[in-house]
C-alpha cells in the first residue's frame, strides 16, 4: 500500500528541493500528490479561508487544503512546506496547518526549507507520517506485555529499557559512542538490573538516529522513528494515554514538539536552527562553568535569568554571550538560569509556534532532568510541564511497549 | 531539419467553432511525422523544431485569430509533469484562466484587423476627501 | 528581436509576440533547456542548487530560496532581451509566477535594463481587449 502524502507548498521546485522531498517520501513507501483544483476553486477557497495572500501559489495552497478539508481529495497525510524567510508564506503555512487539523483527521507536518535541504533531513518526518497511517493499530497499544526491550540510540545518549508486563524492570543509559557498542553496554546493564537473560527477551524495538543499525544487529521486531515511539513512551510514562497532550523533547541535537491525541501524534515539528537551541548548548554551558550537566538545573534554580542576558540562537554567539557575562562577574547561578531560559525561549520561538499547544504539556528527554530548564519552559508557557519519572527513557520505553505488539 | 525538440500547445479560443478533433486532423495533414495529442483545449504537437514551426504557421494561416500557441517546456507525457502521476501541476490554473481570456483576445485581433480605433480607459481616481466629507454630511 | 514576456509563462503574450514577428523569451524555454539536460536528474524541473546559488546575483541570501531560484531562470532572459512586454494587474499567475515577490523583482529588473517596454493592462472587457491587442501590435511592429 502506497501512502499518499498531499503536498501543500510554495517554492519547492525553484529551490531545487522538490526532488529531495519526493525522494524522502519514496524511501518510506509514500508518494507525494497534489490535490486537484481548478481556477474557479481557488477564488472560492481563498474567500472562504479568509486570508488573501498576494502570491498566487499560496492561494493555490489554500485551495488544495480546502479540497482536503471537504473530503474531495483522498490523501493519507499532509506535508505543508514553504521557503524559509518568507513572511507571507510562514503565515499561510501555519494557518493552513491549523485549518487542516480543525477540518480533517489527517496527520500534518510543516517545514520551512532552504535550498540546502536534503532528503535525509525529511526522512524521520516522512517516516512518522507513514507510521501514523499504517500502524494505527500498533500505535493504539496502551499496555506492554511479555518481556521486551527498547533501545534508543540518540545523538547524545544511548538508552535501554527492559519491561515485563507493563513495568520497567531494568534500565541504563550512556553517552553515545559507537552505536552498537553503546547499545550493547546499556542493554547488558539493563538486563542485569532486571535479572533477565537475553534469551528470555521476546521482542526488541529500536528508535533514534541509530535505529536501523541497531535493528539489524539485534534482529529487532520494531524499527521505528522517534516521533511516534517517543510519543507513546511519553504518554505511557505520564499516564496520559487518553485525550490530548503536547510533548516537548529538547534533545541533544534537535528538539521535538509533538501534539498527540490518544498517544498518537497528529502534528509535530522537529529541528532547530542550530545546536544553540538544544541540550548541546546546556552541555557547553556546564563545561564552561566547570560543573556536570546534571548539576546545572539545580544551580539554575537558585539564579535569576534577568540578571544575565543571554541569547542561544546560535551556539557560537551563545557561548560568546556566556563568556562575556562571566567576564562581567555575574553569578554562576544567574548565568546557568539565563542559559536555561535562552534554550526554552528558542524552543518557544522555533518549535512551539508551529503547533497549537494542547494541555497538559509533558516534558521529556534527557534535558527534562535539568530542573532549571523545566522551570524556564513553564515560565515561558505559563504552565508547569509534567515531567514523568524516567522521562529520559521515553524512546526506550516506547520501543519496548510497541515491540510487544508483535508478540 | 533541425533536431531540436519542440513541444507546443495549441489552444482554441472559446469563441471558435473549431473542435480539438478537427484541429488534430488538420495538424496531422500538415506534418505526419509530428506527434499530436488531442487535449480538451486543442492539442499538443511535438517534433523537430522546424517541423513544429511550419505547422504553427499553417495553423495560423487557416485559423489566424482562433488558435493560439506557446511552447511547452516538457515533452508530451513526460512523467515529471504528468497529471496522472501527481495531480495537476501548478501552472494548470493559469492555462484555464488564459483559455477563458482568449475569446476577448480573438475579438481584439479581429477588431484591430478591421481597423478599429482604441481609446485609453480612463484611470480610476479616488474622490477628494472634501467631496467624500460632503457625501457623509448629506447622509447624516 | 528578442522580447521578454511578463508573466513569463503567458500564452497570450507568447502568441502575440510571435504573431507580430518577434522571438518571445519565456520561462518555458528556460525550463526546456533544463528538462532536456540528461546529465541532471533533479525532477521535475532540473532546477539545481547551482541555479539557486546563481540567483544570488539578483537577490541576497536573506531572500527566500524560491525567489532566488526563479530569478536565476528569468534574470538571464531579461539580460538577453531587446524589449519587453508586461501585462499588469493579472488576476491570475500560477505555476512559475506563483511568488509575488519574484514577480515584483522581475518588473524592476526589466525597468533597470532600460529596454523598450510596453505595459498593458489585463483586459476586462472587449473594448479593453481591443486596446490591448492594438497597443501590443503597435509596439511590436514598431520594434522592427
Amino acid at each position: 500500500m502506497t501512502i499518499k502524502i498531499a503536498q501543500l507548498s510554495c517554492g519547492t521546485e525553484y529551490s531545487s528541493v522538490q526532488y529531495e522531498i519526493e525522494k524522502a517520501a519514496r524511501s518510506v513507501g509514500a508518494k507525494i500528490v497534489y490535490p486537484d483544483v481548478s481556477s474557479a476553486d481557488i477564488d472560492e477557497a481563498v474567500k472562504r479561508f479568509g486570508f488573501e495572500p498576494r502570491s498566487p501559489q499560496l492561494k493555490l495552497m489554500i485551495a488544495r487544503a480546502v479540497r482536503l478539508a471537504d473530503g474531495k481529495y483522498d490523501a493519507d497525510a499532509v506535508f505543508i512546506t514553504t521557503c524559509f524567510r518568507c513572511a507571507e508564506a510562514a503565515l499561510v503555512r501555519n494557518e493552513l496547518r491549523r485549518f487542516v487539523q480543525e477540518n480533517t483527521r489527517l496527520p500534518v507536518v510543516t517545514y520551512s526549507f532552504t535550498e540546502r535541504l536534503k532528503a535525509s533531513q525529511l526522512l524521520t518526518r516522512m517516516e512518522a507520517l507513514v507510521t501514523i497511517v499504517t500502524r494505527k493499530e500498533l500505535l493504539s497499544r496502551e499496555r506492554q506485555t511479555g518481556i521486551t526491550v527498547g533501545l534508543d540510540s540518540g545523538s547524545s545518549t544511548t538508552k535501554a529499557v527492559v519491561m515485563e508486563n507493563n513495568k520497567i524492570i531494568g534500565k541504563d543509559w550512556t553517552p553515545s559512542g559507537d552505536v552498537v557498542a553503546s547499545a550493547t553496554s546499556v542493554l547488558e546493564n539493563a538486563l542485569k538490573m532486571a535479572g533477565v537473560e537475553m534469551k528470555q527477551v521476546e521482542a526488541i524495538g529500536t528508535t533514534g538516529y541509530g535505529r536501523f543499525t541497531l535493528g539489524e544487529h539485534f534482529h529487532a521486531k520494531l524499527v521505528q522513528e522517534e516521533l511516534t515511539v517517543n510519543s507513546k513512551g511519553a504518554v505511557w510514562l505520564a499516564d496520559r494515554q487518553r485525550g490530548e497532550a503536547t510533548i516537548i523533547d529538547i534533545g541533544g541535537m534537535d528538539n521535538k514538539a509533538i501534539t498527540v491525541r490518544d498517544g498518537v501524534p497528529d502534528n509535530f515539528t522537529m529541528g532547530g536552527i542550530c545546536a544553540g537551541a538544544s541540550g548541546r548548548f546546556l552541555e557547553m554551558t556546564a563545561k564552561r562553568l566547570k560543573v556536570e550537566v546534571t548539576e546545572l538545573g539545580a544551580i539554575a534554580d537558585r539564579g535569576d535569568w534577568r540578571n544575565a542576558k543571554m541569547n542561544s540562537y546560535c551556539s557560537v554567539f551563545g557561548i560568546q554571550d556566556l563568556v562575556t557575562t562571566l567576564g562581567e562577574g555575574k553569578r554562576f547561578e544567574d548565568v546557568a538560569a539565563a542559559a536555561c531560559h535562552s534554550v526554552a525561549e528558542q524552543v518557544y520561538e522555533q518549535q512551539l509556534q508551529e503547533i497549537d499547544v494542547r494541555h497538559p504539556i509533558i516534558q521529556v528527554g534527557g534535558t527534562s532532568l535539568i530542573s532549571g530548564l523545566v522551570t524556564a519552559v513553564g515560565e515561558i508557557l505559563g504552565e508547569a510541564p509534567i515531567v514523568p519519572p524516567d522521562s529520559q527513557y521515553i524512546g526506550a520505553v516506547g520501543g519496548a511497549l510497541l515491540s510487544s505488539g508483535f508478540l | 531539419m533541425s533536431e531540436i525538440r519542440e513541444t507546443r500547445l495549441f489552444m482554441i479560443s472559446p469563441r471558435s467553432r473549431l473542435t480539438p478533433d478537427q484541429l488534430v486532423r488538420m495538424v496531422h495533414a500538415f506534418g505526419a511525422e509530428a506527434l499530436v495529442k488531442e487535449t480538451c483545449y486543442g492539442c499538443l504537437v511535438e517534433g523537430p523544431r522546424d517541423l513544429v514551426l511550419s505547422i504553427r504557421d499553417k495553423v495560423r494561416e487557416e485559423y489566424r485569430n482562433e488558435v493560439f500557441t506557446k511552447v511547452r517546456a516538457y515533452p508530451c507525457s513526460d512523467p515529471r509533469r504528468c497529471r496522472a502521476q501527481h495531480g495537476t501541476r501548478p501552472g494548470f490554473a493559469q492555462l484555464e484562466e488564459e483559455w477563458a481570456l482568449l475569446s476577448r483576445i480573438q475579438r481584439g485581433l479581429e477588431a484591430v484587423e478591421a481597423g478599429a480605433e482604441y481609446a485609453e480607459a480612463p484611470a480610476k481616481k479616488r474622490i477628494p476627501v472634501n467631496e467624500f466629507k460632503k457625501i457623509c454630511e448629506v447622509q447624516r | 528581436m528578442k522580447v521578454f514576456i511578463d508573466p513569463p509563462n503567458s500564452l497570450v503574450l507568447f502568441d502575440l509576440v510571435e504573431r507580430f514577428g518577434h522571438e518571445p523569451l519565456s520561462t518555458m524555454a528556460a525550463i526546456q533547456e533544463r528538462v532536456d539536460n540528461i546529465e541532471v536528474d533533479m525532477p521535475p524541473m532540473n532546477v539545481t542548487l547551482d541555479d539557486v546559488v546563481k540567483g544570488l546575483k539578483y537577490a541576497g541570501v536573506e531572500v527566500p530560496s524560491g525567489v532566488r531560484g526563479r530569478l536565476a531562470l528569468w534574470g538571464p532572459l531579461i539580460e538577453a532581451a531587446d524589449a519587453a512586454i508586461v501585462m499588469d494587474d493579472c488576476p491570475y499567475s500560477f505555476g512559475c509566477v506563483g511568488c509575488e515577490r519574484s514577480n515584483l523583482m522581475v518588473k524592476y529588473l526589466i525597468k533597470r535594463r532600460g529596454i523598450p517596454t510596453l505595459h498593458v493592462s489585463y483586459p476586462e472587457d472587449d473594448a479593453q481587449a481591443i486596446a490591448f491587442v492594438a497597443k501590443a501590435k503597435e509596439f511590436l511592429e514598431g520594434l522592427k
